[in-house]
């Protein structure tokens, strides 16, 4: 199984570094300031300035580079696919003539920068789920969407429907390791050239999950409710979040590099 | 020659990552055809990472593992291990997922390609070995079942297979104290009648006692005592662990002979503790 190998793509990995101890909101608004200035502007130029502030974080948070490279082979085939999508449909001068079809200059660019723009916003995301709990996380995610309160929009509901989505995300993947297991000394065929048999082997995995989840799901609602939980807002968080001089830097390191960005268009 | 042959088994799981974690280090034994085996070890001691060996679900990260004179190392062994050795997981019943018991039972045999008779047969057969009747149980819904009931139908959709040897993760846990006996008598008989080799996780001594020959010990992934249930019992390295709770007439029996008693430490059933104790009485009384 791949998951034994390894990690999962962008756990959480708990470390020190100065990266880990920003304020979730900072990240979380610093990785959306990169992504978005590579989304509005894709000169090669704001590329750099963008992918080196990532590996400088990188570099900062002491996580392996090639842990986080490692993710990338899994995405290797939307970054081929985007980049030949790019090259061959972009209209513009033609460089060169593949089978009938003309590769232009144009499209070479624009499918580089996809490919470019695509690694930032991978390596931004998972920089910041490997650095951040999900408990932390959640409490940011809060916090930012907190003044949509005042739209009547229950903010609080949708974190605890976050927090515990994310909480759960490792005891389900977890559950199906086992699952799995337990249906491969069965003799489920997971890695049948047949594709309607690995199918089937799947949902003998699938049915078993999916009733275990909904049993928690019940579970916990009860659970949650014998100990007096009713939503709205009147829930608090233990360890309130707080700004400090570490964030305010990052905050404006990474906006000098957005408005850097923008006005270089 | 042992159908299960552990040498030097070591195990780490996520290596090289900051998760890494040695669960298995160095652990050796082996297992005859027809033998039943107990496992014992607190929690997180490396049972469960052990038995995962013995069909090839883990491959051993240094030291080998035979099973049926197969190398678990090869991967193609590994793929085909679970047509000789059934896996009981912990709370098997989790695990089913067809729309009735018959052809959940009859999962594992229809894997291994054989005729819808035969099928038939096999899942019959299985489903009376457990103590199900076929006929009630067959066409209903696991989910209708209770825990206990289909646990037994986990069971016998391992049983349909007919392995060799039969591994089983803690088979009774969460079990009303019939539930837990009938499962017993059934793992007894089956090794007795159908001369399968057993290995069976228990963190219930009482349990092991009563079925197993042989016993493992693991404490953090160390075998530290493996041999004849007797022998082990006796040994202080094992009634010092933490965790192990001894039936209290042994408890007893052990504390006499610490106390210098006349006793002999040498049994393990309740009636062999009552005939010491009323030996020991007599001679106070002569």
């Amino acid at each position: 199984m791949k998951q034994e190998k390894g990690l999962k793509l962008g756990q959480f990995v708990l470390g020190n570094s100065v990266i880990h101890q920003l304020d979730p909101r900072t990240k979380i608004i610093g990785c959306f300031i990169v992504i978005f200035s590579v989304l509005m502007n894709f000169k090669w130029y704001v590329i750099l300035l963008n992918i080196s502030i990532i590996i400088a974080a990188i570099f900062l948070s002491r996580v392996k580079i090639a842990r986080v490279l490692r993710g990338l082979r899994k995405l290797k085939f939307l970054f081929l696919l985007s980049f030949i999508f790019q090259a061959v449909l972009t209209s513009g001068e033609p460089v060169f003539y593949l089978g009938g079809v003309s590769v232009t200059r144009e499209g070479i660019d624009l499918g580089t920068s996809t490919i470019f723009r695509l690694l930032i916003l991978y390596l931004g995301s998972s920089l910041l789920t490997m650095t951040t709990s999900p408990l932390k996380l959640a409490s940011g995610i809060e916090s930012l969407l907190s003044p949509l309160h005042y739209l009547k929009i229950p903010v609080s509901q949708f974190s605890i429907l976050i927090s515990t989505a994310l909480r759960f995300i490792p005891t389900i993947i977890e559950e199906a390791e086992i699952i799995t297991r337990a249906q491969r000394s069965r003799g489920a065929q997971f890695n049948s050239p047949h594709i309607f048999t690995r199918l089937k082997s799947f949902t003998a995995v699938l049915v078993p999950l999916l009733a275990a989840s909904l049993q928690r799901a019940s579970d916990l609602a009860a659970a949650m409710e014998s100990r007096c939980y009713t939503g709205g807002s009147s829930r608090i968080r233990t360890g309130s979040l707080r700004f400090k001089e570490k964030d305010g830097l990052a905050i404006g390191l990474v906006s000098l590099a957005f408005v850097l960005s923008v006005v270089l268009i | 020659m042992p159908v299960i042959d552990v040498q030097n088994l070591t195990h780490v799981y996520l290596p090289g990552t900051p998760y890494e974690k040695k669960a298995l280090d160095g652990v050796t034994l082996s297992v005859n055809q027809g033998e039943f085996l107990g496992v014992v070890g607190a929690n997180g001691s490396g049972k469960s990472t052990m038995i995962q060996h013995f069909n090839g679900l883990l491959s051993p990260t240094a030291g080998k593992v035979t099973i049926c004179g197969w190398d678990t190392a090869v991967k193609q062994h590994r793929n085909e291990l679970w047509k000789k050795v059934g896996l009981v997981f912990q709370y098997p019943e989790q695990q089913l997922f067809e729309a009735t018991v018959f052809d959940d039972v009859s999962y594992g045999p229809r894997n291994l390609g054989l005729s819808s008779p035969d099928i038939e047969r096999r899942t019959i057969e299985a489903l009376k070995k457990v103590g199900l009747e076929p006929d009630t149980v067959a066409g209903l819904s696991p989910i209708c079942l209770s825990g206990g009931l289909r646990r037994r139908v986990a069971i016998a959709g391992v049983l349909a297979m007919k392995p060799e040897i039969l591994v089983l993760d803690e088979p009774t846990a969460g079990l009303d104290p019939l539930g837990k006996e009938m499962i017993l008598k059934l793992i007894k008989k089956l090794q007795q009648e159908d001369h399968i080799t057993i290995v069976m996780v228990s963190h219930s001594i009482r349990e092991i006692i009563l079925l197993a020959g042989r016993v493992a010990v693991l404490e953090k992934g160390r075998l530290i005592a493996f041999g004849n249930i007797k022998e082990v019992l006796r040994q202080e390295c094992f009634q010092a662990l933490p965790g192990v709770m001894l039936p209290d007439y042994l408890q007893l029996i052990y504390t006499l002979a610490g106390r210098g008693k006349n006793v002999n430490t040498g049994i393990i059933t309740l009636a062999e503790a009552e005939l010491e104790i009323a030996k020991l009485l007599e001679e106070k009384n002569k």
